[in-house]
């Protein structure tokens, strides 16, 4: 379940899909109602912020020194300085509708058949904005298509702002916090190596906050706390390992082959469950 | 867009946030929480992070000497 975790929260394929549809389908005795979930979830959400902090470790520390700069100049002046305060309010929004709405939205949707229709939307979502990006496109090669299209410092602050707002709707499970992100940075004109850059740098604050509130879950009695940090130091190298391979992949690589397999995954997901397989 | 009204909204939509977010650690307000007793400190840190933005945004509104 970490290593599933870690991995699947960067591809673009929705892991709280695969959270609630896996223990389903393989009959695993995991219940999301159990009051130990949720501290399995906070360490595994640890374990993946942990792995995205070690693979940007020097561009957050330009990032953050950036922001101060910034921030008490009251003026931005290079492209760090102006990619923290992108990321800023492309997490607001985020954090926003995580607060108020997270729980509410995944109690609503719970459920193997719902995310399984996610996925498939999921799917059809990705397929949706690389058709868009290739109406754009020009260039012979991936290569050449691929240089018309900016760094995710000279994406637009408006464009921060939805692709963050966007991150809500991976609330929804089965669909993609990293899909949506990474789609939504195309549309704003992302490189897809940077749109996968500016979708992971925006997911490690979120992924971070959302697991360091909820650590105080972690020392009620009850939690086997040596097998769940095994499953976050296993989501850690997932997540590490997922993060490197997409962006080498995002160099020439679209988000198809991840849309054909959440729409192949999603139907095959309702069929056993409607046969009870 | 840059002046000093704007800086100033600004700077006071901060300390409003500051406040709504002590409110929040302190259990007093329980508006879209999902108990209805007790501190919430994750609603506490969101308006934390929205006053440290709010004057951040005041500090670039503000009108500067060039």
């Amino acid at each position: 379940m970490g290593l599933l975790q870690g991995a699947s929260e960067l591809f673009p394929v929705s892991s709280l899909g695969h959270a609630v549809l896996a223990p389903s389908l393989l009959h695993w005795s995991f219940k999301q109602s159990d009051p130990s979930f949720v501290p399995f979830l906070v360490l595994l959400h640890l374990g993946t912020a942990t792995a995205l902090l070690v693979l940007y470790r020097e561009q957050w520390v330009d990032i953050i020194r950036g922001f101060f700069s910034a921030a008490l100049r009251g003026q931005i002046k290079t492209d760090t300085e102006r990619l923290a305060m992108l990321l800023l309010v492309g997490t607001i929004p985020a954090a926003i509708l995580g607060v108020f709405l997270e729980s509410r939205i995944k109690s609503l949707f719970a459920s193997p058949y719902v995310a399984a229709g996610f996925l498939i939307v999921n799917g059809l979502l990705m397929l949706g904005f690389e058709f868009l990006r290739r109406r754009k496109e020009r260039g012979a090669s991936r290569t050449e298509q691929e240089s018309h299209f900016a760094e995710a410092e000279r994406i637009s602050f408006r464009a921060a702002a939805l692709v963050g707002a966007c991150q809500a709707l991976a609330f929804l499970p089965g669909i993609s916090r990293s899909g949506i992100t990474i789609g939504g940075g195309l549309l704003a004109g992302l490189r897809h190596q940077e749109a996968a850059r500016f979708s992971f740098l925006l997911a490690t604050p979120v992924i971070l906050g959302a697991g360091l509130v909820e650590v105080p879950e972690l020392f009620k009695g009850g939690v086997p706390i040596l097998e769940y940090v095994a499953a976050a130091i296993l989501s850690g190298i997932g997540a590490y390992a997922s993060a490197r391979f997409l962006l080498r992949y995002f160099r020439s690589g679209r988000l198809d082959p991840y849309g054909w397999y959440c729409i192949a995954a999603g139907l095959v997901a309702l069929a056993l469950l409607h046969f009870d397989l | 867009m840059k002046s000093s009204s704007m800086a100033v909204a600004l700077g006071v939509l901060g300390v409003v946030f500051i406040l709504v977010a002590v409110l929040y650690a302190l259990g007093v307000l329980q508006i879209f929480t999902s108990t209805t007793s007790g501190p919430h400190y994750k609603h506490a840190i969101l308006f934390v992070v929205l006053a440290v933005a709010s004057f951040v945004a005041a500090n670039f509104a503000r009108p500067k000497l060039v």
